[in-house]
């Protein structure tokens, strides 16, 4: 190959690669503050295929409204659910639960379009729902129970 | 429900740009072969091909499993690693019988991307990752310090940093980097508060407890360690500088930064002072030109960047295969010859932005483990590439160090992809758009009285009972077998005789768990 040509190929290959890097510097910038996703999308990707707000509608009528500590050394306590409850020992969290085997920050109660859903923060002995010990965040209805150590809770109407 | 600000999936960047790093890779490996033969190699097509496929199955696995993951990670791994696979492919063409660790690269690549799928499909959330501090702390231990056992470890070019696997030889650090972030991560998201406690202070710097020094003296321990047993300084280095920068994360204080540098400046000094490795190391360091067939490899690399110059002599044309080691430690002495000074900072520029994803994804992630662990691997990636590169260049002392994704090397190169899966999966989850709950006045206001049958008022208008049942009622645990007009039934039988018109309706209002729920399931029914 002639030498002129070489040199194109080298630069041209050069150039190529540090446009790949403008790219990346594009889609930093254009990434850096995000976007504003709209409650329909949102609900709509968190159960697809459902008409997002139908499904709320009922599901907020039959939402459960206080969380009842049914079993434990805190037999009979009452929190409303509201939008969300922390479970743990830690100061932050709306139910300081006195048990044994409870994380700092052991599971959160959030509400979701769909209803509440209960979620392990990674704690050391587990979240069980129905004497299920979940991984994932699962749907956490009126007929369901909650175990955390040697506590038991079930949300009440 | 609010809108809430998110990320965007961008997977359609992430295609193009997947597709732009495959087509920069494959076109260094074809511009070699035209620069040498002024021919287009007859086995292309099937480079591309491996190369597009790899990059497929990622991307495919990436929109499945993680929609929301950082689009730029997965490109700018992929063209790292096509340029090392195009680096080593040219240096085996100038080895006189001629080798083929390019073909056993692309190989270990495709094992690599399976290792990356795998973290990607199996790790769905890494929190759970968090629950085994001290189990991952002593398997990272023990890998680490795996090539000291006699008989299993492996002495390579001077640092003792291999094991045997059967006819393979494997670098346990490389799988530690990985497996001792996650450890540094979860236990210092316990043990944070503690470490930020301030003791004495000392010239304006508050200085942390002494009782809270002990991890950072086993690190250092373990480093020096690996220092004079291992003689490799790039991964005592490595280790050190870890732990040093998330405790710094961690805890927000500077006096640990300070007391991590003074304390492995000191090691390295002591090193200098008693071991003769670490003495070549220097020498070959700051005077390199004294002891020409001592310090040959380091002398070589630089003679090799001076030869490319700004712009490199092109793919093919320059003669990196008389740095020894070219394929392995001094990658970036190659590519610093046959694409120059703007090749190799380009190079550089690309590290800087891996790193600068990884930060980003800790600045974005709500829990301090997510916020430790992407900040460890992004540190993981800075450090490593900043002493070999370092070394190569001669701003440090040269260090056993792989490239990340472009040394010739499968231990290297399975576990990188898998700390980039690991961050795939972290920027996933930080990036994707969470419902927040919103204001309660809001969320009344928003829902209106509305009329509904009496199946499900018979639901609804349940807590009018429910008062009198006992809140601490206690539940069978296993509720499913209720339903929940059965009940109903005896505690409001009203509800279920529709007598009147007014009975088949009623009005259903969010207030039912206020005391006055009664009277508002009344007022409903005069209506």
């Amino acid at each position: 190959m002639s030498e002129l040509a070489v040199l194109g190929l080298k630069v041209g290959f050069l150039a190529l690669l540090w446009l790949f890097i403008l790219f990346t510097g594009n889609v930093v910038r254009t990434d850096l503050f995000g976007r504003k996703v709209s409650a329909a999308e949102l609900s709509a990707s968190g159960t697809p295929g459902a008409k997002p707000q139908k499904l709320s509608r009922r599901a907020l009528r039959q939402l459960p409204k206080t969380l009842t500590v049914t079993h434990g050394k805190q037999a009979g306590l009452q929190l409303p659910l509201g939008d969300g409850i922390l479970i743990g020992r830690a100061s932050d969290c709306q139910l300081l639960l006195d048990d044994d085997y409870v994380s700092t920050r052991h599971a959160r109660i959030s509400r979701t379009p769909t209803g509440y859903q209960v979620e392990d923060l990674g704690s050391t002995n587990g979240t069980f729902v129905n004497n299920q010990r979940i991984s994932t965040p699962v749907a956490f209805g009126a007929e369901d129970t909650l175990r955390i150590g040697r506590t038991l809770m079930s949300a009440e109407k | 429900m609010n809108d809430v600000v998110g990320y965007r999936k961008r997977r359609g960047v992430e295609a193009f740009m997947l597709a732009f790093s495959i087509a920069l890779g494959i076109g260094g490996y074809l511009l070699t072969h035209l620069n040498q033969d002024a021919a287009l190699p007859p086995e292309w097509p099937w480079a591309l091909a491996a190369l597009f496929t790899i990059g497929l199955v990622l991307h495919v696995v990436i929109r499945w499993r993680l929609p929301y993951a950082d689009p730029l990670i997965l490109p700018l791994v992929m063209l790292l690693n096509g340029l090392g696979l195009a680096m080593i492919h040219r240096l085996d063409l100038g080895t006189s019988p001629r080798m083929h660790s390019a073909e056993l690269q692309l190989m270990w690549t495709a094992v690599a991307a399976i290792a990356c799928c795998v973290v990607i499909v199996f790790v769905r959330d890494y929190r759970v990752l968090q629950r085994y501090t001290y189990t991952m702390f002593l398997a990272g231990m023990a890998l680490l310090m795996l090539p000291l056992v006699p008989g299993l470890g492996l002495e390579k070019n001077g640092a003792r940093i291999w094991i045997h696997l059967g006819p393979y030889s494997f670098q346990p650090a490389e799988l530690a980097k990985l497996v001792l972030s996650i450890a540094f991560a979860s236990y210092l998201v316990e043990k944070r508060e503690v470490l930020a406690l301030a003791g004495g202070r000392f010239l304006g710097i508050e200085l942390p407890r002494p009782r809270d020094l002990g991890p950072i003296l086993v690190m250092w321990l373990a480093s020096l360690a690996v220092l004079v047993f291992q003689k490799d300084l790039g991964t005592s280095l490595l280790f050190f500088g870890l732990f040093v920068m998330m405790l710094y994360v961690a805890t927000e204080k500077p006096s640990w930064a300070i007391l991590g540098v003074l304390l492995f400046g000191t090691g390295a000094y002591l090193g200098y002072l008693f071991f003769s490795h670490v003495q070549v190391r220097v020498s070959s360091w700051l005077s390199p030109f004294t002891d020409y067939d001592q310090n040959y490899q380091v002398i070589q690399g630089q003679l090799g960047i001076a030869w490319g110059g700004a712009l490199g002599t092109g793919w093919g044309l320059g003669r990196p295969n008389l740095i020894p080691l070219a394929k392995t430690d001094f990658i970036a002495a190659a590519v610093g010859e046959e694409l120059g000074i703007a090749g190799l900072t380009a190079v550089m520029l690309i590290y800087g932005l891996i790193v600068a994803r990884g930060l980003r994804a800790s600045l974005v992630a709500r829990d301090p483990f997510g916020k430790l662990l992407a900040a460890g691997l992004a540190f993981v990636f800075a450090i490593q590439v900043f002493a070999i590169l370092g070394g190569v260049t001669r701003l440090l002392p040269l260090t056993g160090l792989t490239t990340p994704f472009m040394s010739q090397g499968g231990s290297s190169l399975v576990a990188n992809w898998t700390m980039v899966g690991l961050l795939l999966v972290i920027t996933h989850q930080v990036r994707s758009p969470v419902p927040e709950a919103p204001e309660p006045e809001q969320w009344l206001s928003a829902e209106t009285t509305q009329v509904v049958p009496v199946g499900a008022a018979a639901i609804s208008g349940r807590p009018s009972a429910g008062t009198a049942a006992s809140p601490a009622h206690p539940r069978t645990p296993s509720g499913e077998d209720e339903d929940e007009s059965t009940v109903t039934v005896p505690t409001n039988p009203v509800q279920q005789t529709p007598t009147s018109p007014d009975d088949t309706t009623q009005i259903a209002t969010e207030h039912a768990d206020q005391p006055g729920s009664d009277r508002a399931a009344e007022d409903g029914h005069t209506t």
